[in-house]
């Protein structure tokens, strides 16, 4: 059974039908990367799955049990963190206050807290320098990294990490995918990506979304060998990779 | 010179109490994106349950005072489940008209039960004051000041030592996250107007024995407590104390040395001026800064 089972999902807003029936799986111990160009629906999947967005229709499984039309404080209890986009680092709090936040889905002392956001910095020695820095003194790649930081602080069992490379320069998007692929030991992670080679490289299964609709899923190799896939998609280099 | 430090006096007493009011303001703002304009009807029923009780009822004073706050903390719960609550998804506009349309029911409220009549509150100590050197101190000042700077180190220690501290201001600066991350807005918001009320109540019973008891106290402070957060930076914490203590040694000073009937007006023009060449306030940042 995978942990993760979105079946038919359909999500409007008004009435725009941002996912018209995106049916996919995540299984335990994976790395799902979701590719797609703007406005596909990448980042409401997440959103739908996370409870910021309600389901019109379909279903939403995790560990065998329907989360769909749970709230999003309810959801990242059952053990859903969902880093979104634009990281959304709380600009008035330091670096470590928004890392402890991120327990909030947890009954632990503060004290506890604290010992593990201190722990974090291991994970993230780029941002140790900065834990008393207010949010909105950091640099783009300094947010993602206390984005995701903050994320992994509510011990989730599956984490949507959405965009992590949108904005950064390369050397920080590969500092990124080098945590991406640290998480992965522990933790399932489902990835959003327009990055595509970037998002495919530490994954292990691949779906692309084509307004609204889920077009084509399979393993990494198998979307680089699809060749109007990959020129859409994966930056037209086809070529090099095929 | 003896004039000069007995105004001064004067001046961070009345200020304190608008520094009070302000700071309700500026945290039920930070929380909801919304200015409350029953944040001042807050002041004047707290006013009236004390009356209520310690004059009406002849209760002891302390235990009156106590009752009364415990009544603005439910006054905060029934006024965020009947005004915020209902409007959360709601843009601002229909909310700051429901925060006017409840200002509006306190008030008469108040005046269908005590009539226009002022009511007369005594002050928590028998002695009226102290003369130190030159100054006299007041009692009832000497104690608005004593809680407003209590209040202000609490205040302080809650939000920047506490981790409900942080969650709060997690959630005023971004609610859609703060959910993500598991806190519970809602229960956020509600502490807020607890808080808020509880504040603005205290307010109201400080400065009681010092003006009348009146249905319009509350509108008066509030436009003051307003003009403060404005001169201090909307929206921020130390802004709205250094404002409202501002401007109560403004006013104080301007009445007595330029004209006692224009009191209320030297406020204005300061708030005017501040509209005018620092719209930001004293700690504001502008707008496009932050970005």
């Amino acid at each position: 059974m995978p942990l993760l089972e979105i079946r038919n999902l359909v999500v409007r807003y008004g009435e725009i039908e941002a996912l018209r029936g995106v049916t996919i799986a995540v299984e335990q111990g994976q790395v799902v990367t979701l590719l797609g160009a703007n406005g596909a629906g990448k980042s409401t999947t997440l959103r739908a799955i996370s409870g910021l967005a309600k389901p019109a229709s379909g279903d939403i499984i995790f560990d065998g049990h329907s989360i769909a039309g749970l709230g999003p404080e309810a959801i990242v209890r059952l053990g859903i963190s969902h880093v979104p986009e634009g990281r959304r680092v709380f600009p008035g709090l330091t670096v470590k206050e928004n890392i402890m936040l991120g327990a909030s889905n947890r009954k632990v002392s503060a004290s506890q807290i604290s010992r593990e956001a201190d722990a974090m910095f291991d994970l993230f020695p780029d941002i140790r320098a900065f834990s008393g820095a207010l949010g909105w003194t950091l640099s783009g790649g300094q947010l993602q990294m206390v984005a995701v930081a903050r994320g992994l602080m509510a011990k989730p069992r599956l984490l949507l990490l959405d965009e992590p490379s949108l904005g950064l320069a390369p050397v920080i998007v590969q500092a990124v995918f080098r945590i991406i692929s640290q998480i992965r030991k522990d933790t399932t992670v489902l990835l959003v990506e327009q990055n595509a080679r970037m998002g495919l490289s530490v994954a292990d299964h691949g779906f692309v979304l084509e307004t609204g609709r889920i077009v084509l899923g399979g393993r990494p190799d198998e979307l680089w060998g699809n060749e109007a896939i990959a020129a859409a998609y994966l930056g037209g280099h086809a070529k090099s990779h095929a | 010179m003896d004039l000069f430090l007995q105004l001064l006096f004067t001046g961070i007493g009345i200020g304190a109490v608008y520094a009070l009011v302000a700071l309700g303001f500026v945290l039920i703002f930070r929380a909801t994106n919304v200015v409350n304009f029953a944040q001042g009807e807050f002041s004047m029923v707290a006013a009236y349950l004390m009356v209520y009780f310690a004059v009406d009822l002849g209760w002891p004073y302390w235990l009156s005072f106590l009752l009364a706050l415990a009544g603005m903390a439910l006054l905060g719960v029934i006024f965020n489940l009947g005004v915020y609550y209902p409007l959360r998804h709601r843009s601002y506009l229909p909310v700051i008209i429901a925060t006017i349309g409840a200002s509006i029911l306190l008030a008469n409220s108040v005046l269908a039960i005590y009539g226009p009549q002022p009511q007369v509150l005594p002050g928590w100590f028998e002695t009226p004051g102290i003369q130190l050197g030159p100054v006299y101190l007041d009692s009832q000042y000497l104690l608005i000041i004593g809680v407003t700077i209590l209040l202000v180190i609490f205040n302080f220690w809650f939000f920047e030592k506490t981790l409900l501290g942080k969650k709060l201001q997690a959630t005023s600066q971004d609610k859609e996250m703060a959910s993500l991350l598991g806190i519970s807005v809602s229960t956020m918001i509600m502490i807020t107007f607890i808080y808020s009320a509880v504040l603005g109540g205290l307010a109201g019973l400080l400065v009681a024995p010092v003006l009348f008891v009146s249905i319009q106290m509350g509108s008066t402070i509030a436009l003051k407590a307003f003009a403060a957060t404005i001169i201090g930076g909307f929206g921020d914490v130390t802004g709205a104390i250094i404002g409202g203590l501002a401007l109560g040694v403004i006013e104080t000073f301007g009445a007595a040395y330029i004209s006692v009937p224009y009191k209320d007006g030297f406020a204005f023009l300061v708030l005017i001026a501040f509209l005018i060449f620092r719209p930001q306030g004293i700690f504001g940042e502008r707008v496009a800064e932050k970005a």
